[in-house]
């Protein structure tokens, strides 16, 4: 579960406001897609649930874990993958995965299983032990899917995991998305393919410079717009965030 | 033509960060205590510089009533171009091939000789900081003992803005036939190593050359000797007939003519030799630009693409290759070791140098009198040299002298590499990684310093075998000279680490401006120049006070455990704290 109380964070000394009195609750067995234009603040709400960022003000927190003054443990149930696949380019690819697994404190067994499993479905199984350097963008951000399913973590937040992948890669990374959830386990993510938020997600969010002005299901989101049945998310997408 | 000025201009903004600099102080208000910083950073080198003034103006005095003097001016002149010259082929390859921006400049409506002037620049703006500190101290000093014209000072400004183009152009030339022609697309950084420490032993190897055949007497021993004896013994080097400046005079003209232009001021030899030099340096670059029409995208291009072997793991060698039980110290400690020894620069200026710098010395002492002839070394013996007579009498006159010396020397050798003062910044792009995983920052933290102080280790290790091998410092002399060391290098180590952490660069495109061109390492370098400066006038106050030599060590080495770790513990916190707010 992910919990956002309140929470505000600017740049520049306040006068950028990126995300602004943002409330948010994605429970348990959940997909929440996260949608806005450039800019809107979700990559900035993304870092502050990772702690990669620190809030200004408010709250967020990780299966109960306070990001702020329990960061390891909230840590220690989440994965994120970023938008832009920037690992250590000089070890090889089971060298970063055994690195993650360390880190992690995944037992051996698991890792082999899983390890074993997703280097197969990204077909990566052939490359494995080459440097990361010498993989292209889509194979970088597959082993950086495969390092962030191997601690099988209670929590998933992803910032636009299925740019750059085949679509093949991106058919299985849904599969795994809707696995994941069934599990109880929560994702969260970003993402610009409207398509792919209205099929997978259990629940959207519409962010839009920096406050949530959306939430809810598909059902919802058509019943709260005021204008014509049958619209696509597309659709109330471009209208909400026309202001 | 104006195309061409705008590629250049992005190039120097992009790579020296102008624009982030001032947005980040004036702006985010987020540097402003480097300025402070930079000002006593300032302060604490003025009495080095103060020395070698000192030194350069007794040297004139001395020269002056033979007629000399322009020697002086040329040495300075000839060593920044050497220096250039050497170590030049290392940069033009870092920056014309393994530029990550190239991938955004090929790309772009530019011609190859534009692309390579952006670069070119780059790396001349770095030459003029690089060799400031050995020209300028001689051509100011010069210029000002000397009285010297108007024709001078802006004569000194010309040549010293061309100073670079001459030698870094013919390196360039080299450079990219030589990429054209080798097809280094797979061993890139094999490549880069090997170069380098081919070019640093070439470097060295002329050095020897014409040490020895100069027959100079350079004056190692200018800090312990007085600048008036380290001023005599140089104008007896510059004066003699077969001097090393006539005989690299010789070889590398540009140094000549720039020494007659700036001495000759507005006179006709000046306005020639400045022509000379000017048109020379133009002719070269225009040249270069040509040949990069022709040759430098056929080097460039493909050069980053690595291909790896395909080949699928049985499940026997992926159950023995995938780890388990690992403990996340450990598994940091590994990361940081594979990446620095993977890469080639990082290895160079991190761990390399450690080793280099005992080796230098022991050439540069051995080499001032030309065949190991000197006193107290004698042939055969392999230790000869006017600086290795002097540091063997210094030996055998107070034990407790040697013992801080070796100490202060293996301190030195351990503490030169830049692998504390960058040792978050080399994780560039990827330090999200360490900021999202599991694992205190001070346990991160810990592991990069058992890391950084191995790499101090290698330093203290090899100067300790250079002093005993080469100055027969005795065992237990040596013993607690290490030991001194090792205890000051927890606190440099610890030092560098906290600099880096306070403003780590992690923007980096190429791995060379994360340690080689990284601000933080040159505050680290500062930062142990000042812990060690502090140290000596401690060290002399506490001799002055007359203390057995015991009780002296004793002290010294209480106060520099005490030092160790308060150090340690700062830096264990300010990580906990640093993680989560660098962005």
């Amino acid at each position: 579960m992910i919990e956002l109380t309140h929470v505000s964070k600017s740049y520049n000394r306040g006068k950028v406001k990126a995300v602004d009195d943002l409330t948010l609750t994605v429970k348990p067995g959940e997909i929440f897609g996260f949608l806005g234009p450039n800019g809107a603040g979700k990559t900035t709400t993304i870092k502050m649930i990772v702690g990669l960022l620190r809030p200004d003000s408010g709250r967020i927190a990780v299966e109960g874990f306070d990001v702020g003054a329990d960061g390891l443990k909230a840590k220690q149930v989440t994965t994120f993958v970023p938008d832009s696949p920037a690992v250590y380019e000089r070890l090889t690819g089971l060298e970063y995965l055994n690195f993650i697994g360390d880190v992690y404190g995944v037992p051996k067994a698991e890792r082999l299983e899983r390890i074993g499993k997703w280097l197969e479905i990204f077909e990566l199984a052939p490359v494995v032990t080459n440097p990361i350097q010498s993989y292209s963008h889509g194979m970088r951000q597959k082993i950086v899917l495969t390092a962030a399913l191997l601690p099988a973590p209670r929590v998933m937040v992803l910032d636009e995991p299925l740019v750059g992948l085949d679509p093949r890669a991106a058919h299985q990374i849904k599969e795994m998305f809707r696995e994941h959830c069934d599990a109880g386990k929560t994702l969260f993510f970003s993402t610009h393919i409207m398509e792919v938020a209205e099929k997978l997600c259990d629940r959207i969010g519409i962010i839009h410079k920096g406050r949530l002005v959306a939430c809810g299901t598909m059902a919802e989101l058509k019943a709260v717009d005021r204008t014509e049945a049958g619209q696509s998310l597309e659709e109330i997408f471009l209208e909400l965030t026309d202001k | 033509m104006s195309k061409l000025a705008t590629v250049v201009r992005a190039g120097l903004r992009s790579n020296f960060g102008l624009a982030t600099i001032k947005y980040r102080i004036l702006t985010e208000k987020k540097d402003r205590w480097l300025v402070p910083l930079f000002g006593l950073a300032a302060l604490g080198v003025v009495p080095m510089f103060y020395g070698i003034v000192l030194l350069i103006q007794n040297v004139y005095y001395v020269l002056r009533p033979m007629g000399q003097e322009r020697a002086l001016l040329s040495f300075g002149i000839l060593a920044g171009q050497l220096l250039i010259l050497l170590f030049g082929i290392y940069y033009i390859i870092a920056a014309f091939y393994f530029a990550r921006d190239l991938d955004l400049l090929i790309p772009l409506p530019l011609r190859p000789g534009e692309v390579m002037a952006s670069k070119f620049a780059v790396v001349v703006i770095n030459e003029y900081l690089t060799v400031a500190a050995l020209v300028l101290p001689v051509i100011i000093t010069l210029g000002v003992v000397a009285h010297a014209s108007v024709g001078y000072w802006v004569n000194a400004v010309l040549v010293y803005l061309a100073l670079p183009i001459i030698p870094l152009a013919l390196v360039s030339l080299a450079v990219v036939v030589m990429m054209r022609f080798i097809n280094v697309s797979r061993k890139k950084d094999a490549l880069i190593l090997v170069g380098s420490l081919v070019l640093i032993g070439v470097s060295l190897a002329v050095q020897i050359a014409l040490g020895r055949s100069g027959g100079g007497h350079v004056g190692m021993g200018a800090g312990t000797g007085g600048t008036q004896a380290a001023a005599e013994s140089l104008a007896a080097f510059f004066t003699s007939p077969n001097s090393l400046l006539n005989k690299v005079g010789a070889f590398f003209p540009p140094a000549i003519w720039a020494t007659k232009a700036i001495a000759g001021g507005f006179s006709g030899e000046g306005l020639a030799n400045l022509a000379l030099l000017l048109g020379v340096s133009l002719v070269l670059f225009a040249g270069m630009i040509v040949f990069a029409e022709k040759l430098f995208y056929r080097g460039v291009i493909g050069l980053g693409e690595t291909t790896g072997r395909k080949r699928r793991l049985s499940r026997d060698e992926m159950s023995r290759r995938v780890a388990g039980g690992r403990r996340a110290f450990a598994a940091i400690f590994g990361r940081e070791w594979k990446i620095m020894n993977r890469t080639p620069i990082f290895l160079l200026n991190g761990v390399l140098v450690s080793v280099l710098l005992p080796a230098m010395f022991v050439l540069m002492a051995t080499i001032d009198t030309g065949g190991g002839s000197g006193a107290g070394g004698g042939p055969g013996s392999g230790q000869g040299g006017d600086t290795m007579a002097l540091l063997k009498m210094l030996m055998a006159s107070d034990p407790l002298l040697v013992i801080l010396g070796a100490a202060l020397f293996m301190t030195i050798c351990g503490s030169i590499n830049g692998t504390a003062s960058s040792t978050f910044s080399r994780e560039g792009a990827q330090f999200w990684i360490s900021q999202v995983i599991p694992v205190a920052p001070r346990e991160q933290a810990a592991a990069k310093f058992v890391h950084s102080y191995l790499a101090a280790t290698l330093g203290v290790v090899t100067s300790a075998i250079v002093a005993g091998v080469f100055l027969h410092v005795k065992a237990s002399q040596l013993a607690a000279g290490a030991g001194l060391a090792l205890v000051a290098g927890v606190a440099l180590t610890a030092v560098g680490m906290i600099i880096d952490l306070a403003r780590p660069l992690l923007d980096w495109t190429n791995p060379q401006k994360a340690i080689k061109q990284n601000l933080n390492v040159l505050l680290g370098l500062m930062a142990d120049a000042g812990i060690l400066t502090a140290a000596f006038f401690g060290v002399k106050a506490l001799i002055r006070a007359k203390l057995a030599p015991n009780v002296v060590l004793g002290i010294v080495l209480v106060g520099l455990a005490a030092l160790s770790a308060v150090s340690y513990i700062i830096l264990l916190r300010f990580a906990d704290r640093r993680y989560r707010e660098i962005s």
